[in-house]
Formats: structure tokens, C-alpha cells, sequence
């Protein structure tokens, strides 16, 4: 008898941080390890994870393996599952299925630089990418971080950004839409930091995740610039619910996001990005 | 033209011997066939044989009749599903999953509704993680087919590769005769339910059936060109984003996922239909709604039905639309799937 | 073991609440298995909260609110007494007994009140016994003939509409070729023949529109969305429709709600003969018809033949009554019979001209009324629920019905409650430019501007 692709795997809840203005950042322990599966999740990856009586949701994960033994998410409280995860103590036992979808082509990406654009909560599925890098920093050229949020309150990991810095040959570029006081870095959309940046296309990757408009800009802009459509990547957020490409939610054309995703080169989507 | 699978046996029974044999089935196991529900024709269990609206009104007449509302499909994949309990405890959570019982046998199924559930295998089964709900009612069901001796008003099965006697996808295959019925078990577990010692062989062939005329239906490939027609907005200005034509196909497979209260601390998560044809079905939490117009929802529909299934699923050029029509009987304000094929097959 | 029975109370914080309160404090003896839920006003008690109390296996529901004339929002206990009364009619028809929901007033002060009206209806609902109400899991058996519609059929006689048809396609030519209207919604023959909705943008095109006796489907489902603004600043788009005098009422309660200005839209009304259906017989509806001529119309179509077809027989009635005579089991039986083939695919949802909220609230993702799942229990809900967010405000198109691909006699419910309000308040929906009686408009009347 086959096992059922829709039983999630027990964690318990053994941290949560505030990471922003009603995002949190989870951090779960798998139940047994969580399995063969879970030892070595690739960046880009996602799972499901369920507040049990209210649902499920996916979550793309938020550290790179290797790191220690807890799974990592970043949850913005929008809706009743998330508001569910939200209201999750220590201690609670929740369900993780998974690990959902392709990732990041890190091998491909090696020797190369990277420029990693992440607006908002989208920069959650990011910090894999950034992390792994980091723990590999001989493998990887220049590391080019923008990072980006309606305003300073909704930043991200802002804890990290010193880390980041430190780093050989890694810079890291800040803009808000709307700023406080006190806000020293730039004030503008993304798309108008990657303009003042400006970085070089030679041997250099572009990963983006944020909101649906933020993708279409970036990437428009990013091919403007010069990058090819095989150097420019995204990680897609879909609605989704089964997560293994069975209930047909998530399709991006004759693509499903859940399977054949959530990472694509703007060469597999870029001409499906309209209706996304 | 006639595909089959057959080892190469065929009986001839009557009437009465059909009807003793399923008697047989329905007390040792389950049985479903077409059934009056209150006026509509659907797949229901039956217990007794008259029970059974047989197809044509009366034995032995014509099979030009109503079909089931509803295709097989919902014996495989029912509208809702409990994919397992779950049981909150302070902060412990155990979770248990149960497998319905299930050794059935399904008779009358037509044609374009086997050829449904083979297309359905093809997500559910054949790619992987296998569906382990539909796996285990697909194991466990024998299929007694039922050849259409004429299609009817709306089919048009012979236009996307399939045909009113076609075999290949069922267990056992009766085909209607002047005295009863010519019997093929094209499967093993059709020929096991088969009680040959009883049954008179015979070497005859099934009649042919009356066919419509075929119109050339656009291939796989060729869907993409017709992507950013304005075709799509004016042909679904009558559409009400009503999903009945989803419900009835026999490949449509969109589902969602809930946990649903139902004691204290106890839950149960299902699996229930859905459609993309809907307004809702692509609504993040945040409030951006997916294909907020009509012409995209129907156009992802007729795509998804006529490419992306069949690339999704290794399917090859073949549609996932059985012909069976179905969607034209029930849509209120005349969406026609025939029109919109013929449509896209027109030089612009 | 006796049966307790499991009794709801909504009691309002400013009233009834503190009557209670002042019970226990004055020691005065209530019944212990009432468990009350504090709501703000009696008023906001809305029929889902009762729907989902016995859904989840209520055995009676108490709703208390202060006398009127003393609510503390002034008109909160005014929708109570106005709503609750239709949603128990509804209920009563669906199987469950009437005692079981009951509304009363009890003021502040008033302790022993309470107590004698909670003690009351505890008792009674003992005697009741436990309500069977909520659906048990286990499938049900097929009821293979339930139902049949009771109705006398009507031979639908030979009739020419060709001067209806040429006076539409002129109407509409001129309306778009004076700029106008940018659209007219009428109908067409489509392949296969049948009469199907059209949308006709150019006065060359006028030629597909038709009449014949097989325009059924009510048209005016179409102008909210097709009305709706689309961008500030651009002018608001108008457009002509096809009416029959059924569908030109759902125009009127349309308007009522504010879906779209009147003068967005040009009304092309039929006067009506009557509609055919899939037998070849006159509709179960235009048998029952009292409307003549359209309610709200610019340009009126008469037909040659003299018209209407006059009330034949209250049939549909027949087994409304028939239904309202049998006993509450028997017509538990009988609506759970219907609801069980039904797919819940809200086919009947978005055929209705009227129902028109952006997310339904049977389609939540929270599922806070009802479940998700296409069970019994759920189907029944929402098909209640949306007959009663219809009283006062449905118009007997029966687009609903037709609609449903399982046949589901759903028209019967729309025609229970458009009766009791019409004994309620003597209100026909869409007769003119009127809310419904049972539903409160926040921000203002209607105004024709």
C-alpha cells in the first residue's frame, strides 16, 4: 500500500523571533531528524506546514542545511493559517511536510557572482542562498545583497545584516519605500536601488524574490540591463494545496510552481510572467 | 474503429443471465451502477438489480440514453475525501489516518468515462508521489464497461482520439446484440469476475457503432500560438465562473485542502473538489487574486484540458477531454467546448 | 439516562445578559445546561450563528434581547424581531421543529423573567427531545423517488415571435449606433441551436439577437459586473439588456443595493407569454407568473399575440403546501433526500442576479459557517443559508434551478420565504426600487440621482 504524500511530518516549535512587524520566524525540530529527507534540504525548497485544525500553507525554508538541526520559516500573519502559526507557543507540536519543489542550481552557480534581490518576506526563501554561500565563500565570486521593504519596521533578518557585511567580497545594499527616522540607507523601490547599484553582468547570476509586481519590474529590468534569461532566476510564492503537483492550483502556464518550481530561469517563465 | 485489449474470448449472454450475474456481484461485494436519483441519473451503490436505470430505459434497447450527471470519476476520486484525523492535546498533536474499505465492482461505465479515469491515472498513479487514496480504490475496483451502440447528441469522443466501443480502458466490455449482449474481459480482473464455465463462447465480433461525423481538434502543440487570442474574452463573456462544467468532466482533478472541526480538539482534513474556472481558486491571503477575469479562467481551463495536462503528465499528443460532452449539457448559458475547438481550428 | 438537552443562549450584554446576571445573583433557579454567548444585541444575532449552533448539535437556541423600544442601539432588537421569525420559517420548513428557536425580550432587571423563560424552553426542549437536526456520518441510503414535481403540465402552444425579435434588433442597432450603449446583452441561437446569452458590441451584429420561447436565462446577472466602474475618471459604462417582466425585477433590487446607477442601463422589457421548457411545456414559473409587463423599462416590446398567459394553478404551490402539511421528520427527510446529490458546484450561486457578494460567505477560506467538504450537513447549510440571504430579495427567476445540473427543487425554498415575507411585511421583491424588508441598509437609502 503506498504511503500517503499528504501525511506531514510531527516538529515541535523550539523557537520563534520576531523578525519584522507580524513576521515571525519559526524554528522547528523534526520529529526523528525528520527523516532522510530532511538532512540535507537544498536552498529554494519549500514545505508545507500546518497549524493543525486550521490548515496548511507553504513556506519556502529559511536557513540553509547544515546550519544545526532546526528547519526555519518565516511566517507574515495574512490569513488564518498564519495567524494560527502566530499564535503557536514553544513547545507546540505542528506538521511539516516535506521538502517540496526544485532548488537553486547552486553547483551551476559556483565560480560566478550573485546579485540577490529580496523584497519584503520575500527575502525569507533567500537567506538559504545567501547562507550557503557564505559557508562556502571560496566557491562563490562577489555576493551583491539588495534588500528591500515598504518601510524599516518590515525589514527582515535585520539581525544578520552585520554577518552579511563581514563577509569577503559581500556588500549589501538597503531601501525602503517609506522611511523613519533615523533610516540612513536609500529611499526608493528595489528597482531603483538596482539603478543606483548598478551591478556588473559579467559572470553574474541575478536571483529575485518578493511580490508578484516586484518580480515583473525586476526582472524586466534586470533583462534590460543585460542579463540573460538563463543567468536571471526566481523562486515563485503560488497559491498552492497539495504541494505535489496533484490538486492543479499553482500552474504557471504548463508549468505547476510546486513541482517543476518553485526556482525558475527567467528562460523557463519569462513569457508566463503575465499572468503570474 | 474498434480497439481492444481482449484475450481473445468473447461470450454471448442474455438479458436474464446479465442481470443473474451482477445479482451474484452485489451480494458478494459492492456494486455501483447508473441509478434514478430523484429524477437524475448517477452512479450509485445498488443492492438489488432493479435498481439499475439500465442504459436505454429498458434492456436490450438502445443505449442513445442519459448518462450519469456525473462521470466515474467520483468513485475514484470523491467530492470529499478525509485524508486523515487529527487530534490536538495541549501541545501534542497525534495524527491517524483510515483507508475506506473498498473491494467494488462498477457497471454501465461508457467509453469516455473509463477513458476519464485512464487520463486520471496518468496524474494520480502514474506520476510521482502516487495518490495513495486513488491508488487504493483503483486497485480495488473491476470496471464492467458498456459500448455505446450510436453516440449521442453532445459526445464527440471520436474527435479526441477516442470511440463508443473502445475497450482498452475498462475490465470487461458488454456490447448490446440483438439478444442480449457479447461479453469481452479485457483484463485479467475482468476475467476473473467472468464466470466462463456458465456463459456460451462465441466467435462473433461486436457490431460497429454508429459514429458522428469527427472535427479536427487543434494538437497539443499548437495551443500556445492561440495564448493572447482576444478570442478567450469574448467567448467567455457568458460564462458565470459556475465550475458545474468541471464537476461533471470526467478528468477534472482540481482540489483543495482543509481541516475541518468536528469535536473538541479533533479535526478532520479533507480534500474536496474545486475548479480553476471559480473566482476565488487563486487568491493569496495577502489579496492578490490570480486570473481575476473570466477570459483567463476559462482559457487556463481549456488549456489546461488540451496542453498543459498532457505535458504535465507525460501524456504525449493527446487531450485530457474524453469527448463525452458532458460540460455542454450542464453549462447554463451554452458554453460550448465543440464550438471553441472548431473555433481555434479556423483560419483566423 | 434522561436526556439533557443542549441549549444555546444569545444573551445581549445590556439586557437580557445582565438579567441573567441579576437571576444568579438574586438566587432565583435557572436551568444549568443553558450556556449563554454575550453578544452586543440581539440584533446582531445573524441567521448563520443559529444555522451553525444547531448544525454543531444544538438542541434548542435562546435569543434574548431587551424590549422594544429600549435597545440600547435603538433598532438592534428591531432586526432581531424582523429576521429571526423569517429564519425559523425557514428552518421549520427544512425539518426542525419550531419550538426550538425562540426569541424573547428580558431587560436588566428583570431576573426572574429570565429565569422563567429559560426554565420554559428548557423544559419544553426536554420534551422535544434531542434534536436530528445535525447529519450523522454514515452515507445514506439512495432515495431513488422522493420527489416529483407536482406541477400539471401545460402544453407550450404554437406561437411566432418574429415582431419581437425585429423590434429588439432594431432597438438595439439604434442604441448602438447612437453611441448610447456600448453593449447590448440580449440573446442568440447558438450551435446546436440553442438559445444561449450574446453580447452584441456593433450595429452590424444586431442580427444575432432573438427571441423565442427558449430565453430563459435572466440576463440582469450580468450588469453588476459588466456596470461596475473600472478606472476613476473614465465615464461609467453603459449597456441595453433583454428583459422579461421576471428579470426586470431582480433589476429593481439591483438598484436598491447600488450594484450600478440606473442610468447605466437601458431596459429593452418584454411583455411575456410565457417560457418553454426541455419537455416542450410551458415553465413551472410562467404558470404561476403575475407579472404582465416589465416592472422598469425605456423601451417596451409588445408581442403580437394578446400576451400573458393567465395563472393557470398554484401547482408549485401544491407541493409547497403539501410540504408544509407533512411532519417535521418528513421533511428532514425530504430536504436531506434532495441535498444529497447535490455537488455544491454554486452553479445556482452564480446564475442568481442577486448574488453578487465578492466572496460568498459559504466560501471562506476560514470556513467560520460552514465546512469546506461537499458533505451533507455543509451542502444543506449553504443552500439554506443562501435561500435566506434571499428572502425579501428573490424574484422567482428561477435561474437557480435551472442552473443546477442534479435538479435540485431549490426554487421551493425561495418560494417558502418570498411567501412568508409577503405575509410579514407585504413585500414582493423587486417590485419597486426597495430593499428587502429583513436587511438593513447602513449607509442610507436608495437615491435615483
Amino acid at each position: 500500500m503506498n504511503a500517503n504524500p499528504l501525511m506531514p511530518t510531527l516538529g515541535r516549535l523550539v523557537e520563534v523571533r520576531d523578525l519584522a512587524t507580524e513576521i515571525k520566524l519559526l524554528r522547528v525540530e523534526m520529529q526523528n531528524g525528520g527523516g532522510a529527507d530532511f538532512q540535507n534540504f537544498q536552498p529554494g525548497q519549500f514545505v508545507f506546514v500546518s497549524a493543525f485544525g486550521l490548515g496548511e500553507a507553504p513556506f519556502g525554508i529559511a536557513n540553509a542545511a547544515g546550519r544545526g538541526p532546526l528547519v526555519d520559516f518565516a511566517v507574515a500573519r495574512l490569513g488564518s493559517v498564519t495567524t494560527g502559526l502566530h499564535e503557536l507557543d514553544v513547545g507546540d507540536q505542528l506538521g511539516v511536510r516535506g521538502p517540496l519543489g526544485n532548488s537553486f542550481p547552486m553547483a551551476k552557480f559556483k565560480g560566478r557572482n550573485l546579485v540577490v534581490l529580496g523584497g519584503g518576506i520575500g527575502g525569507a526563501p533567500l537567506r538559504p542562498v545567501i547562507q550557503h554561500v557564505l559557508d562556502h565563500r571560496g566557491d562563490y565570486g562577489k555576493l551583491t545583497i539588495l534588500w528591500a521593504a515598504r518601510q524599516p519596521s518590515l525589514l527582515i533578518f535585520t539581525d544578520e545584516y552585520a554577518e552579511w557585511q563581514a563577509a569577503p567580497d559581500t556588500e549589501l545594499h538597503l531601501t525602503v519605500d517609506k522611511p523613519e527616522d533615523g533610516w540612513g540607507h536609500s529611499v526608493g523601490l528595489i528597482t531603483q536601488l538596482l539603478e543606483k547599484v548598478s551591478p556588473s553582468t559579467r559572470n553574474t547570476t541575478a536571483v529575485t524574490c518578493g511580490p508578484p509586481v516586484m518580480i515583473r519590474n525586476v526582472t524586466r529590468m534586470l533583462a534590460g540591463m543585460g542579463f540573460a534569461p538563463e543567468d536571471s532566476y526566481v523562486t515563485l510564492e503560488a497559491r498552492m494545496h497539495c504541494g505535489l503537483g496533484k490538486c492543479g492550483r499553482c500552474n504557471l502556464g504548463e508549468k505547476l510552481v510546486c513541482v517543476d518550481g518553485p526556482v525558475f530561469s527567467m528562460a523557463e517563465v519569462g513569457n508566463l510572467l503575465e499572468s503570474y | 474503429m474498434r480497439k481492444t485489449n481482449a484475450d481473445g474470448k468473447s461470450w454471448l449472454i442474455s438479458q436474464a443471465e446479465l442481470e443473474a450475474w451482477l445479482d451474484s456481484i452485489s451480494n458478494a461485494r459492492s456494486l455501483i451502477a447508473p441509478r434514478q436519483v430523484s429524477g437524475t441519473v448517477l452512479y450509485r451503490p445498488v443492492s438489488k438489480i432493479n435498481e439499475i436505470a439500465w442504459p436505454g430505459g429498458r434492456p436490450g434497447k438502445s443505449s442513445a440514453s442519459p448518462r450519469p450527471v456525473l462521470s466515474v470519476k467520483e468513485i475514484f476520486f470523491p467530492p470529499t475525501e478525509r485524508l486523515f484525523k487529527i487530534q490536538k492535546t495541549g501541545q501534542e498533536i497525534h495524527l491517524e489516518e483510515a483507508y475506506p474499505d473498498w473491494e467494488t465492482v462498477v457497471f454501465g461505465v461508457r467509453p469516455c468515462d473509463s477513458r476519464g479515469v485512464k487520463i486520471l491515472d496518468a496524474l494520480f498513479l502514474d506520476t510521482n508521489p502516487v495518490d495513495s487514496f486513488y491508488a487504493r480504490r483503483r486497485a480495488n475496483t473491476t470496471i464492467i464497461g458498456f459500448a455505446c451502440k450510436e453516440m449521442g447528441p453532445t459526445c464527440f469522443c471520436t474527435s479526441v482520439g477516442g470511440a463508443p466501443d473502445d475497450a482498452q480502458d475498462v475490465d470487461i466490455m458488454l456490447y448490446e446484440t440483438e439478444a442480449g449482449y457479447l461479453a469481452e474481459a479485457v483484463t485479467e480482473r475482468g476475467r476473473f469476475l467472468i464466470p466462463a464455465g456458465e456463459w456460451r463462447e462465441t466467435t462473433n465480433s461486436p457490431e460497429t457503432s454508429i459514429t458522428i461525423e469527427q472535427f479536427p481538434v487543434p494538437e497539443n502543440g499548437k495551443w500556445p500560438e492561440h495564448f493572447n487570442d482576444t478570442y478567450w474574452t469574448r467567448m467567455s463573456e457568458r460564462c458565470l465562473s459556475c465550475r458545474a462544467c468541471a464537476y461533471v468532466c470526467p478528468t477534472c482533478h482540481c482540489f483543495a485542502i482543509r481541516d475541518e472541526l468536528i469535536g473538541p480538539g479533533e479535526f478532520d482534513r479533507i480534500r474536496c473538489w474545486d475548479s480553476c474556472a471559480g473566482a476565488n481558486y487563486r487568491r493569496l491571503a495577502g489579496g492578490h487574486r490570480g486570473r481575476p477575469e473570466k477570459a483567463e479562467r476559462l482559457r487556463n481551463r481549456f488549456f489546461c484540458k488540451f496542453y498543459y495536462y498532457a505535458e504535465q503528465t507525460g501524456l504525449g499528443n493527446t487531450s485530457a477531454c474524453t469527448g463525452c460532452g458532458r460540460c455542454i449539457d450542464v453549462c447554463p448559458v451554452g458554453v460550448d467546448i465543440t464550438e471553441v475547438l472548431q473555433d481555434l481550428e479556423r483560419p483566423a | 439516562m434522561s436526556f439533557e438537552p443542549k441549549i444555546i443562549a444569545f444573551l445581549c450584554t445590556w439586557c437580557s445578559y445582565t438579567g441573567a446576571d441579576s437571576a444568579g445573583i438574586a438566587r432565583i433557579k435557572s436551568p444549568a445546561n443553558i450556556r449563554a454567548i454575550r453578544v452586543p444585541c440581539s440584533g446582531r444575532v445573524s441567521p448563520e450563528l443559529v444555522l451553525r449552533a444547531f448544525d454543531q448539535g444544538a438542541d434548542g437556541v435562546l435569543v434574548l434581547g431587551c424590549h422594544i423600544g429600549e435597545c440600547h442601539y435603538e433598532t438592534g432588537n428591531h432586526r432581531a424581531a424582523k429576521r429571526l421569525p423569517i429564519l425559523q420559517s425557514l428552518l421549520t420548513f427544512a425539518g426542525l421543529e419550531t419550538q426550538r428557536l425562540r426569541l424573547d425580550w428580558v431587560s436588566a432587571s428583570e431576573g426572574e423573567r429570565f429565569a422563567r423563560i429559560a426554565t420554559e424552553f428548557s423544559d419544553s426542549i426536554r420534551e422535544l427531545g434531542p434534536a436530528h437536526w445535525k447529519v450523522p456520518a454514515e452515507p445514506r441510503a439512495v432515495q431513488e423517488d422522493a420527489f416529483t414535481w407536482g406541477h400539471e403540465t401545460v402544453p407550450y402552444p404554437p406561437m411566432d415571435f418574429a415582431s419581437k425579435t425585429e423590434a429588439i434588433r432594431r432597438k438595439a442597432k439604434e442604441l448602438l449606433e447612437s453611441g448610447q450603449v456600448g453593449c447590448v446583452i440580449g440573446y442568440e441561437l447558438g450551435p446546436r441551436q440553442r438559445t444561449r446569452p450574446t453580447f452584441v458590441y456593433s450595429p452590424e451584429d444586431t442580427g444575432r439577437l432573438v427571441w423565442n420561447p427558449d430565453c430563459s436565462h435572466n440576463l440582469t446577472s450580468y450588469l453588476p459586473d459588466k456596470l461596475k466602474a473600472h478606472s476613476p475618471g473614465q465615464p461609467a459604462p453603459a449597456v441595453a439588456v433583454v428583459v422579461k417582466p421576471c428579470d426586470s425585477r431582480a433589476i429593481n433590487v439591483q438598484l436598491a443595493e447600488n450594484q450600478y446607477a440606473r442610468k447605466q442601463v437601458h431596459v429593452i422589457g418584454l411583455t411575456c407569454e410565457g417560457l418553454r421548457d426541455k419537455q416542450g411545456n410551458m415553465q413551472a414559473r410562467c404558470i404561476t407568473c403575475q407579472e404582465a409587463a416589465p416592472v422598469v423599462c425605456d423601451t417596451l416590446i409588445e408581442g403580437d399575440s394578446s400576451g400573458f398567459i393567465p395563472r393557470l394553478s398554484s401547482s408549485t404551490d401544491e407541493t409547497l403546501v403539501e410540504l408544509e402539511n407533512a411532519a417535521p421528520a418528513e421533511r428532514l427527510e425530504f430536504w436531506l433526500s434532495q441535498f444529497d446529490r447535490c455537488i455544491r458546484c454554486y452553479a445556482c450561486r452564480q446564475a442568481c442576479p442577486l448574488c453578487n457578494c465578492p466572496t460568498c460567505l459559504y466560501e471562506r477560506d476560514d470556513s467560520t459557517w460552514v465546512g469546506l467538504g461537499i458533505g451533507l450537513n455543509e451542502k444543506r447549510t449553504f443552500h439554506l443559508g443562501r435561500a435566506y440571504h434571499l428572502a425579501g430579495r428573490c424574484v422567482g427567476c428561477d435561474a437557480c434551478e435551472r442552473a443546477c445540473p442534479v435538479n435540485l427543487p431549490i426554487s421551493l425554498l425561495n418560494q417558502k420565504l418570498a411567501g412568508e415575507i409577503e405575509k410579514a411585511f407585504g413585500f414582493r421583491a423587486g417590485v419597486a426600487v426597495a430593499s428587502s424588508p429583513i436587511v438593513t441598509v447602513l449607509s442610507g437609502e436608495y437615491k435615483e440621482d
